[in-house]
């Protein structure tokens, strides 16, 4: 499958920061590719290198097949940055005519189309719009002239729940004719809706890289056991799918990940007077990988 | 060059309001100083008593100027500090907001990620820039050219010296105006092009803005002191006020002087440029 966004030993450094460290990472065709770490750890650095804001220190970043510094590969890519930024006085409608005729226009149709989905009054100046709707130009800029491949930076950032809900069709519909999607993100219920795979970057590096599904293998039980006495975790850390095991105000929680039989057991043996269960969330996992630098708990 | 109109009538029309009002501003000062010129031409007895460089050169009194007539008039009340300071401090707004106010904001990164290039939208900032610069300048220019006649500016003026030489002035013509607005516009243009060249190389709005006004006032300050003392002489080259104050192209005429903001411009634009495609963007 062909690459839309390939990076070899990416490395972006200022002075004594190193903001991106050696990332590898490849993004092929018709993948929604979410890029995930916290704030400052090297997302937007990166997006920017790949569409040529900054240029590497070493290292390479290819999109699309060719260099972000090509105005051609550009016209085939929408962006949507974290803080978008325009003229004041400007219009949602003179910012799609601009930005249209930039792109090389024919894109009033869709343009309209995604004013219409969005709510969006064009007629406003970018002074009187509040964060959501300065995000829903961004978005129908972003989206208007059907790109093959979009990178959005904290795309529902500012939306209410509907918009994003909107979005996230728009997203789907997107990918089902075709676009590729590189895009940051902290709501990881969004990320787990849209999302085929992820990355995580934790300060400057590529800490892991999973499928949702890998993820959601991730998302495994955990069961609490009481003991009347106290009891050492790793007599359960031992047992078959415990991926880990802590002890916390006289009980022990356990992470498994497959059949629980074998743990059970064991509690059973050491005299285990209750239990409880619990579902993680996503979230949870995400916590535990940055916790852990990617290294899977 | 792909978009270059379309990013150069852009960044007009997101310009249009303030244009406005810097020819409204300017046109203002230019009649109000032209409409006091009758007061002053038929007051009797009243003279300028004026000695030393520095006060001179800070009225912009040269050799063989009279500031009874209406070139001399329209000099020291318009020509020879007003006025270039304004179309000064325009320039500087504007080249600084070619490129790094754009970048400040964020604006220029998302510009970018369009199919537009870096040289686009340099040289399409640039001719902006250089286009509000010179309607402002020609509109105030063309305030003045109507209010010649309007406040007897155009007519030749009879003085008499204390020795009972009658010596006649002539009035100011519209090519009087152009040669002054002309050489006013290019030692603004100037710079604007060290402000764009800031701008354009650091993408740091601040530093630009900063250093482009030390460097206008500092000049200013310096060809003055330099009347003062002949030590600071020789480093009054990088002064634009040394030839424009002295050749006062009001009243003398156009010189070949008036090509050196040019020069400076074209250069700016040509460093400011190569700078601009080499370096990382500023993040917002």
């Amino acid at each position: 499958m062909d690459a839309v966004i390939e990076t070899n030993d990416l490395t972006k450094i200022w002075g004594d920061v190193t903001a991106v460290s050696d990332l590898s990472l490849r993004v092929t065709a018709e993948e929604c590719y979410a890029f995930l770490g916290r704030n400052g750890s090297g997302k937007s650095t990166t997006a920017r290198m790949l569409l040529d804001f900054i240029r590497p220190t070493r290292g390479r970043a290819r999109v699309l097949g060719g260099s972000g510094r090509d105005p051609a590969i550009r016209a085939r890519v929408g962006y949507l940055p974290g803080d978008l930024n325009l003229p004041r006085a400007m219009t949602g409608a003179a910012a799609i005519d601009y930005f249209g005729a930039l792109q090389g226009g024919g894109h009033e149709a869709e343009a309209a189309s995604l004013v219409e989905r969005f709510g969006l009054d064009p007629g406003r100046p970018v002074r009187e719009l509040s964060t959501g709707n300065r995000r829903k130009v961004g978005l129908v800029l972003a989206f208007m002239s059907r790109p093959e491949l979009l990178i959005l930076d904290e795309p529902t950032s500012g939306l209410d729940p509907v918009l994003q809900e909107e979005f996230r069709k728009l997203l789907a519909e997107r990918k089902a004719a075709g676009a590729s999607i590189w895009l940051t993100s902290h709501v990881m219920a969004e990320v787990e809706r849209v999302a085929d795979r992820v990355g995580l970057i934790r300060d400057g590096m590529l800490v892991s890289e999973l499928s949702m599904d890998e993820l959601r293998r991730q998302a495994a039980d955990r069961i609490r056991f009481s003991f009347p006495g106290s009891v050492d975790p790793a007599s359960l850390a031992g047992a078959a799918n415990v991926t880990a095991a802590s002890v916390d105000d006289g009980a022990v929680t356990v992470t498994v990940n497959g059949p629980v039989t074998d743990v059970l057991r064991r509690a059973a043996e050491l005299g285990a007077t209750a239990v409880e269960t619990e579902r993680r969330e996503l979230d949870d996992i995400f916590l535990e990988l940055f916790d852990t630098g990617g290294q899977h708990p | 060059m792909s978009g270059f109109l379309t990013v150069y009538w852009r960044w007009l029309q997101d310009r249009r309001l303030s244009t406005i009002v810097w020819i409204a501003g300017i046109a203002v000062i230019v009649v109000a100083t032209a409409a006091f010129y009758p007061t002053l031409s038929h007051a009797s007895g009243s003279s300028l008593n004026v000695s030393g460089g520095a006060i001179n050169s800070l009225l912009g009194l040269g050799q063989g100027i009279d500031p009874k007539s209406p070139l001399g008039y329209l000099w020291i009340g318009l020509y020879a500090n007003v006025y270039p300071w304004m179309l000064m401090a325009l320039g500087v707004v504007l080249g600084v907001a070619a490129i790094a106010g754009d970048e400040d904001t964020g604006g220029l990164e998302y510009l970018l990620a369009r199919p537009v290039t870096r040289s686009t939208v340099a040289l399409a900032r640039f001719a902006g820039m250089v286009t509000i610069l010179a309607l402002v300048a020609a509109a105030s220019g063309l305030s003045l050219v109507i209010c010649l006649p309007v406040f007897d500016l155009n007519e030749s003026v009879k003085t008499t010296a204390a020795s009972g030489t009658v010596t006649t002035s002539p009035g100011a013509t519209i090519g009087d105006i152009f040669n002054g607005t002309f050489s006013a516009f290019a030692v603004g243009l100037g710079l604007a092009g060290v402000a764009f060249l800031l701008g354009a190389a650091t993408g740091r709005k601040a530093l630009a803005l900063g250093v482009a006004t030390v460097l206008g006032v500092g000049g200013y300050v310096l060809y003055t002191l330099s009347n003062s003392t002949d030590k600071l002489k020789p480093l009054t080259w990088i002064s634009p006020w040394r030839w424009y104050v002295a050749d006062a192209m009001l009243i003398k005429g156009l010189t070949w002087n008036v090509a050196l903001p040019f020069v400076l411009a074209a250069l700016s634009l040509l460093v400011g440029w190569w700078a601009f495609l080499r370096r990382d963007l500023q993040a917002a």
